[in-house]
């Protein structure tokens, strides 16, 4: 499993960086959530879905590729592939010369 | 008004809200409006939003279904902007901004609001806790009556407000003593002189920050204000004075008086349920799990309190809301649906033991802090204040008890208090 974050739509709550410190962070200085894990381990899937679905904006994108990971996200699922476009296709008004990196 | 008894349709659910009865306990009126008028049309042709499902729905929403209102149609959707001052700063907030400005300047806020920054906050707002603890201690302990709305609710997240803003504490407790007026003038039912009132408030603290904002642009401190003065003068066509002030305004109007309220309902669970103080007493998580089920219980903020215009005609639950229709949404009402947490009107703080903040054990989501990009931007500093507070109140006063009935502010929207008189149980008694 990966997951994303849309740094456009990032609405800079935190809440996924409450929910799960270690894979994810706010970058300096404006808040955007950033992933810090290339890959999600086995142990956290689980989590990882809770914080996607809970994100107040949807940002956030579960990537289920592991082969045998068929479990699915449940009643609230993951936001759709078209976010992803969206965030392809909008133009980034970058403030301050950040990388997005994730 | 007995609800159980009333079969026929609420005519306006937001003057309801505002009886007596209401003002006293709203929640079998919501419990009543959830389960006959989910999807309430209020005679002033507000829409009003009483389920969780459907008020997480439309809070997530916000940018497809919905929308915030645009400049030129303020009028249509406050009547009364263009004589009010007041209704001129809320159309200026961040709270009615939408994406792509929203995003910019949430952006240039949120650099204060980082879960690392509130993190960093935690020792001088345990000092403050500590200190108005030791304020009220003499008093309790000579078996006096103290009123813990006024020395440490509405003190606390002023105090703090003051240090986030560079601004001596006698500045903020002028300024705050006007922001209950304000937010009354802001509903949607408010009458003339209330919004004359908040009007004669929002001036003080217009004048007063237009001041600030040249202090802080001559002498910059590490505060929020240089921050955003700095960020401002880079960037100068972008973000005026104006919108500066309005968004100092709105944090001001958003951030103490719904702290302080859940502070009051903090300290009521506490006395209410002295068999759920033991979360209190022992780690981080069951402290943040109490705070959480304090929030659920008691929204302070009760109800939307910015436009949400419908893109496009919207059918839920059988209704249809027309187009450009503005919904509001009963957040204290979805947080007592038992759709969404079981047994709701029980104080249950292990609903959200152990769980992300805001997320119950069952994957609801709490609703008080709002979702969506208007998602509640003080959020993790609330937490942070009452999750300082709590334990402390316990640890130092373990017997305080309510000295006489707590007096309520007579709103319709926040639900909050005037007077909350506690002492201390005589020992041994």
């Amino acid at each position: 499993m990966r997951v994303v974050v849309d740094q456009d739509l990032c609405g800079t709550t935190g809440q996924c960086v409450l929910t799960l410190p270690g894979t994810f962070r706010q970058r300096e200085p404006d808040g955007v959530a950033e992933v810090c894990v290339a890959t999600v381990p086995r142990t956290l899937h689980a989590a990882v879905r809770l914080a996607a679905s809970q994100c107040p904006v949807a940002a956030i994108r579960v990537i289920e590729s592991d082969a045998g990971d068929d479990e699915r996200a449940g009643a609230d699922p993951a936001p759709c592939p078209a976010e992803a476009e969206r965030h392809a296709a909008k133009d980034q008004r970058n403030t301050g010369g950040h990388d997005g990196t994730v | 008004m007995d609800v159980q008894e009333t079969t026929a349709a609420c005519r306006d659910a937001f003057a309801e809200l505002a009886s007596p009865a209401c003002i006293h306990d709203p929640y079998p009126f919501m419990r009543w409006l959830r389960e006959h008028d989910p999807v309430h049309r209020a005679a002033s042709g507000l829409f009003l939003l009483s389920r969780h499902a459907d008020i997480y729905w439309a809070l997530k929403a916000t940018g497809d279904a919905f929308r915030g209102p645009v400049p030129g149609e303020l009028a249509r959707y406050f009547p009364r902007a263009a004589t009010s001052l007041s209704l001129n700063l809320l159309a200026s907030t961040l709270a009615m901004k939408e994406p792509p400005a929203h995003t910019r300047l949430r952006r240039l806020i949120s650099r204060d609001f980082t879960i690392s920054q509130i993190d960093n906050l935690r020792p001088s707002i345990a000092r403050i806790v500590a200190a108005r603890l030791d304020g009220m201690a003499p008093a309790l302990e000579r078996g006096e009556a103290v009123d813990v709305h006024r020395e440490f609710a509405l003190a606390l997240p002023m105090l703090v407000f003051a240090e986030l803003f560079g601004m001596p504490q006698d500045d903020m407790f002028g300024l705050a003593a006007g922001i209950g007026a304000i937010l009354e003038g802001l509903g949607p039912h408010a009458s003339d002189p209330q919004l004359a009132t908040a009007d004669a408030a929002s001036a003080r603290v217009q004048a007063y920050f237009g001041d600030h904002i040249q202090r802080k642009r001559t002498d910059p401190r590490h505060d929020i204000v240089s921050m955003l003065v700095g960020a401002h003068d880079d960037d100068a066509d972008t973000l005026s004075d104006a919108e500066l002030i309005s968004m100092l305004w709105g944090m001001l109007l958003g951030g103490f008086a719904t702290t302080a309220a859940t502070i009051d309902h903090a300290v009521l669970a506490m006395l209410a349920y002295p068999e759920q103080r033991h979360w209190l007493q022992g780690d981080a998580v069951g402290v943040e799990a109490f705070v959480e089920e304090v929030l659920r219980c008691d929204a302070p903020a009760m109800f939307s309190s910015i436009p949400r215009i419908a893109q496009r005609d919207i059918e839920l639950g059988g209704v249809v809301i027309p187009k450009n229709a503005d919904v509001r949404v009963l957040i204290a009402a979805g947080n007592r649906d038992p759709d969404a947490f079981a047994d709701p009107d029980r104080f249950d703080p292990a609903r959200f033991y152990g769980t992300s903040p805001g997320m119950s054990t069952d994957g609801k989501i709490m609703l008080s802090f709002g979702h969506g990009i208007h998602f509640c931007l003080g959020a993790q500093l609330a937490r942070v204040q009452l999750a300082e507070s709590l334990p402390r109140i316990q640890a130092r006063f373990p017997t305080l008890a309510l000295a006489e009935q707590p007096t309520r502010e007579p709103s319709a929207f926040l639900r909050t208090f005037r007077a909350l008189p506690v002492r201390l149980h005589a020992k041994g008694g």
